[in-house]
């Protein structure tokens, strides 16, 4: 019995051996410092560039930065910028799941000194202090959104679903900017309305929005277009409008540019999308972090326009080759 | 009898020792260069500064937050009992500092030291960089204006120590796991009876998205008195019971499998949350309702991990010292035996069902007062991170058995796992690939234990 116990034991701490070993980081010998970045979701490619891009620029100039997934939960992320916080990190980037309750975790980092910078989305909360801001100038993007839409079926007009992400105040913006544009439109074209039907939530990933778009076009079978706050959420519809048999007569317009966005509109998937340049983004919060660190003050919000980019634009794109 | 005894207590101490070996780990793997910034290293700094000269003229720098604040005053009343002149305390931004340093100089007040913690010193003017001159560096401002030429900067002596060992990392990880642990405590309880509830991420969402509806509808909204707000948690509470109570008594009067019942609650309970608050979000802006959730009252200890000790300790008290907590073993290890033994089985199904659903409730109204909202996206996934911390404390699934603090230390180990993982910098998909081996090799270990006791008894 005893002899049993005591290869219980041991068995526990093989186990506990092995995890550990499983989940071992390297050292901290050499004193580099660090930047924690903790993106919304990193199953959208999008926030890999920024990732990458971070890293990359950060390397350059002697930083390392550890890139987190926040997967889309705003308590995922909480914890991680605590233990962005127990690390003593220089600077917190962050890619926020959700715009208001990531002003509570943000709170702590400002309490604890760190320098918070937001890429991409905002913290719409005025309590929580952020350095900077980085973002694509997403009204002026979903305004291209709308005359991309004006362009493709403004001349018959019919019926339009928007896939939103409430959650996310870039989107909102997004879909003010593209309704804008529409109502403009039709203000001056009585005959060939463009109706926005529906608007639906579609997580601003592949899978929500495939489910909404399916739903939708059960009992629409008439809908001429879709306009999808990000690529993830335009494929999404494109693979349930396929399934509907009805992906030739449905025009989708997109949003990010990233390079399945970009694929879809070479393949005629995708209308087209103003695209962002989230690479550009991470260089300009690197940038401003170390302005930071520098003592300087870096631009409070700096927006970087978006450009609407087409199949012809996708023919050239030496990315695609 | 006694052999069961004694295995029980192995297999007790076999978990703490995994939470033990993990903390151990992430001790040494964390190690790394400390740099104080507590009173004593104040003291130290001005003890420094006066000793080389006595009538010194210091500009103090600390990062802005008021994290580093308590220093900054020790260290200032450090200095001035020994007959130095502090000129200022700049606690802002290092462009701040900047600014600060370059109007002491125009104004041509003499600076003999600059006492600053290490990580303000680490920033803007003071940064230590060769190779770089100009406005942005202290030999440059020196060079402008000569009253700072004689500046030295002092910062508290570094040491090298674990970041992971502290007090404040280890409430961090507690606080990181109150919630999962509080549901934990009914999810125990439910698996000792053999049963399973999926519902309780979707009932987390629930309370806090009716909680905030009340507190916004009828609690007066931002101007919500405390009463007014403990009455709307109380009644998020109860719906959430009442939720409870339902999958329990659909599971005992119409045998529906315990799976399925709560899968379809699971359901109902985030449509419902998602149905409340159509625009996602239902904001708390009443003062005070942050308190259960990110605030702490006694010693220092969050608020969360606070009610989560209490409610550890009420449930150990329940299950070991109360009939109802032998009902609950009895009605898992054997429900017809336990029913011909006179065990009111279905009330006690039901009341553990009720508890699961109230437990979850206290979870989710945390939540909501940690971020300020009624989200109901709150606990996606949560009931799958809940039945790991109670399967990695022991308990077995196949019910009869488990106890209250394995689960506790169950829900420590997933928590310290993930807090390591981060900070030791492990990317987010290995990390899953580790949680994912923690529950086999628990799983693993409950099996051979199981087969060592039938072997030996």
């Amino acid at each position: 019995m005893i002899m049993k116990q005591f290869i219980q034991l041991t068995y526990a701490v093989l186990v506990s051996t092995l995890i550990s070993c499983g989940g071992g980081g390297e050292n901290a010998e050499v004193e580099t410092p660090v930047i924690g970045y903790t993106t919304k979701d990193l199953s959208n490619p999008f926030f890999n560039i920024i990732g990458d891009t971070l890293k990359a620029e950060a390397t350059k100039h002697g930083y390392e930065v550890i890139v987190v997934d926040g997967g889309d939960r705003a308590e995922t992320q909480d914890k991680q910028i605590d233990d962005f916080i127990s690390r003593k990190v220089k600077a917190i980037v962050v890619s926020p799941c959700d715009s208001k309750s990531v002003a509570a975790s943000i709170r702590k980092a400002n309490k604890a000194g760190i320098p918070v910078f937001t890429v991409d989305l905002a913290c719409t909360d005025e309590t929580a202090e952020i350095v900077s801001h980085v973002e694509t100038d997403n009204y002026g993007g979903g305004k291209l959104a709308g005359d991309a839409m004006v362009k493709a079926i403004g001349t018959v007009g019919g019926k339009v679903l928007i896939l939103h992400l409430a959650t996310a105040d870039s989107c909102v913006q997004r879909v003010t900017g593209f309704t804008e544009v529409i109502e403009a439109h039709n203000a001056k074209n009585g005959s060939a309305k463009i109706v926005i039907s529906e608007t639906l939530p579609g997580g601003g990933n592949q899978q929500d929005s495939k489910k909404s778009t399916a739903a939708f076009v059960q009992g629409n079978k008439d809908l001429r277009a879709i306009f999808a706050i990000n690529d993830p959420s335009a494929l999404g519809a494109y693979a349930a409008l396929k399934q509907a048999g009805m992906e030739g007569g449905v025009t989708i317009v997109g949003f990010d540019g990233e390079k399945a966005g970009k694929q879809a509109i070479k393949d005629g998937k995708i209308f087209a999308d103003p695209i962002q340049y989230p690479d550009e983004m991470a260089r300009i919060t690197m940038d401003s972090i170390l302005k930071y660190i520098d003592g300087r003050k870096p631009e409070r919000v700096i927006k970087i326009p978006a450009k609407l980019y087409y199949k012809e634009d996708a023919d050239k794109d030496p990315e695609l080759k | 009898m006694k052999k069961i005894f004694q295995s029980r207590i192995v297999s007790e101490f076999g978990t703490l020792l995994v939470l033990l070996l993990l903390f151990a780990y992430f001790t040494v793997a964390t190690w790394r260069v400390i740099h104080p910034v507590t009173d004593e290293a104040a003291r130290e700094v001005a003890g420094k500064i006066s000793s080389q000269n006595s009538s010194a003229r210091v500009l103090i720098a600390v990062r802005g937050g008021g994290g580093e604040q308590p220093f900054a005053e020790e260290l200032k009343a450090s200095l001035e009992q020994a007959g130095c002149h502090v000129i200022a305390v700049e606690s802002g931004s290092p462009a701040d500092f900047s600014a600060t340093l370059q109007k002491l100089g125009e104004q041509n007040q003499t600076v003999h030291f600059i006492a600053a913690t290490f990580e303000a010193s680490a920033n803007g003017v003071l940064r230590p960089e060769p190779g770089k001159a100009g406005d942005h560096t202290l030999p440059g401002l020196q060079q402008r204006h000569p009253s700072l030429a004689g500046a030295t900067v002092v910062v508290p002596e570094s040491y090298e120590s674990s970041q992971f060992l502290t007090r404040g990392n280890v409430l961090n990880i507690a606080n990181h796991i109150s919630y999962t642990a509080i549901i934990a405590i009914g999810m125990t309880l439910v698996i000792i009876t053999a049963g399973i509830d999926l519902s309780v991420g979707s009932l987390m969402a629930f309370a806090a998205v009716t909680t905030a509806w009340m507190i916004e509808h009828w609690g007066g909204a931002a101007d919500a008195t405390a009463i007014g707000m403990i009455c709307c948690c109380v009644g998020g509470l109860g719906l959430c019971g009442l939720f409870g109570a339902f999958s329990g008594v659909m599971i005992t009067a119409f045998r529906i499998p315990a799976f399925i019942c709560t899968l379809g609650v699971m359901m109902i309970a985030r449509g419902l949350a998602h149905t409340i608050a159509p625009r996602e979000n239902i904001s708390v802006d009443a003062a005070g309702f942050d308190w259960l959730g990110s605030q702490s009252t006694l010693f220092g200890v969050p608020n969360p991990v606070m009610l989560m000790i209490l409610l550890f300790i009420g449930a150990h008290i329940l299950m070991t010292r109360t009939t109802l907590g032998r009902y609950i073993y009895a009605v898992g290890g054997n429900a017809e035996a336990a029913r011909l033994s006179g065990v009111p089985v279905k009330w006690v199904l039901i009341f553990v069902y009720a508890l699961c659903g109230l437990l979850a409730g206290v979870a989710g109204i945390i939540n909501a007062s940690l971020f300020g909202n009624g989200n109901p996206r709150f606990g996606e996934g949560e009931e799958l991170q809940v039945i790991a911390a109670v399967v990695v404390g022991g308990t077995s699934l196949a019910g009869g058995e488990g106890r209250i603090l394995g689960t506790l230390i169950g829900a420590l180990i997933i928590a310290v796992i993930y807090s390591g993982m981060n900070q030791t910098g492990v990317g987010e998909h290995m990390q899953k690939v580790v949680f994912g081996l923690l529950i086999l090799a628990a799983v693993l270990l409950d099996q051979l234990k199981k087969r060592g006791l039938k072997q030996t008894t």
